[in-house]
């Protein structure tokens, strides 16, 4: 169990990329659910000759349950990218679970617990912790500088994908993890090397 | 937090009737008295919200039966924000090792609670362990549990009545209603 029954820790909140996902994290640990944070990174997009372009990163795993939860409290109509990636998801990696947590969810879980009060703050563009970056883009990657313009891209699966895991447990900061994205999607990527 | 006076103002609409709630805690029971003849049978609620549905259902089966209660702590509850863990606020009164239990429970939404309680009573060596609940909203789940007998899928509403409460008010109506946002919208 990752971080169950672990008193709040300053450091480990800012770890989280969202004031929401911390609060959720709060409420695994309350249930005694273990967690994992962003441990896997799965390519969810490919050009022709097998560069990573595009991956995905579930904000948790629940490993008891063996269920990935992605969560976002951005307002309906700006979560379409994120639709769009977990659908991606679903259809190259169909034996994994996932859960999308939508603001309504999280709004509702928030009132559920008598917490109603602080929705808004936890959630959208206030709940960032880091840099006020779109965090409805996840964990994108390009590799060699984003998808060219009117390269063709190849959407088919490669196979059965043997994901790397950033690691569990991973409290480094969100630019080192994109930076182990990039190393994980180049090691992933056939014939490339890591850089 | 506000409620009007008059708590069936601060209902939107009624989901479940009154009528529709005797008729299918009769078939519950029913369902159970079969399932579960010549055997010792306990049922246990967790409070407080699954009272009333515990109270018409044990007298709908037609078995000599036990009853327990539990009550565990909320997430968000100021009494347990020391420890930030759910905790046992009223354990059962009995053992219940090598007897089949029954959880009765209001309403699963997350499965976070009854994931909770089922592996704490798995703990206690009952011969079987099942689930009840009067209200399903699969919508919310996120730990997926089978529940053995489900009194009726809901949608994904915030709803009130028969025990179901917010901020302690609206557990006495009769009916399953769904509760206006502006009760609890702050």
């Amino acid at each position: 169990m990752s971080e169950t029954g672990a008193p709040r820790d300053p450091q480990a909140e800012n770890a989280f990329a969202h004031a929401s996902e911390a609060e959720f994290a709060h409420i695994l640990d309350f249930y005694q659910v273990a967690w994992e944070y962003e441990p896997q990174v799965f390519p969810i997009l490919w050009d022709l000759d097998g560069n990573v372009l595009e991956s995905f990163a579930p904000d948790f795993f629940l490993p008891d349950l063996d269920l990935f939860v992605e969560l976002t409290t951005l307002q309906q109509h700006l979560v379409r990218k994120k639709n769009r990636k977990v659908r991606r998801m679903r259809e190259l990696y169909p034996n994994l679970r996932i859960k999308l947590f939508y603001a309504r969810d999280f709004r509702a879980l928030m009132v559920k617990y008598g917490r109603s009060a602080l929705v808004s703050e936890l959630s959208g563009a206030l709940g960032q912790v880091g840099p006020h970056q779109n965090q409805e883009a996840g964990v994108e990657i390009a590799g060699s500088g984003g998808p060219a313009v009117g390269r063709p891209l190849d959407l088919s699966m490669p196979g059965s994908a043997a994901l790397d895991t950033v690691g569990p447990h991973d409290r480094r900061s969100r630019g080192a993890r994109r930076r182990a994205v990039r190393r994980a999607a180049a090691a992933y990527a056939p014939n490339s090397t890591a850089t | 937090m506000k409620h009007s006076q008059d708590m069936n103002e601060d209902v939107a609409e009624i989901l479940i009737s009154e009528d529709q709630i005797r008729v299918k805690v009769a078939e519950i029971g029913k369902r159970i008295s079969a399932d579960y003849a010549g055997r010792e049978l306990t049922l246990v609620s967790v409070l407080k919200g699954s009272l009333p549905f515990m109270a018409d259902l044990m007298r709908q089966i037609e078995l000599p039966l036990r009853i327990d209660l539990m009550e565990v702590s909320s997430y968000g509850g100021t009494s347990t924000e020391s420890s930030g863990l759910v905790r046992i606020l009223k354990d059962l009164s009995a053992p219940i090792d090598g007897r089949d239990v029954l959880l009765v429970e209001d309403i699963i939404d997350t499965g976070l609670t009854l994931n909770y309680l089922l592996r704490y009573l798995r703990g206690k060596n009952p011969k079987s362990i099942k689930v009840c609940s009067l209200l399903d909203k699969q919508a919310r789940r996120l730990v997926e549990i089978p529940i053995d007998y489900v009194g009726f899928e809901i949608p994904d509403a915030f709803v009130v009545g028969y025990g179901l409460d917010f901020g302690e008010v609206y557990r006495n109506l009769r009916f399953v209603g769904v509760l206006r946002p502006e009760a609890y919208e702050s």
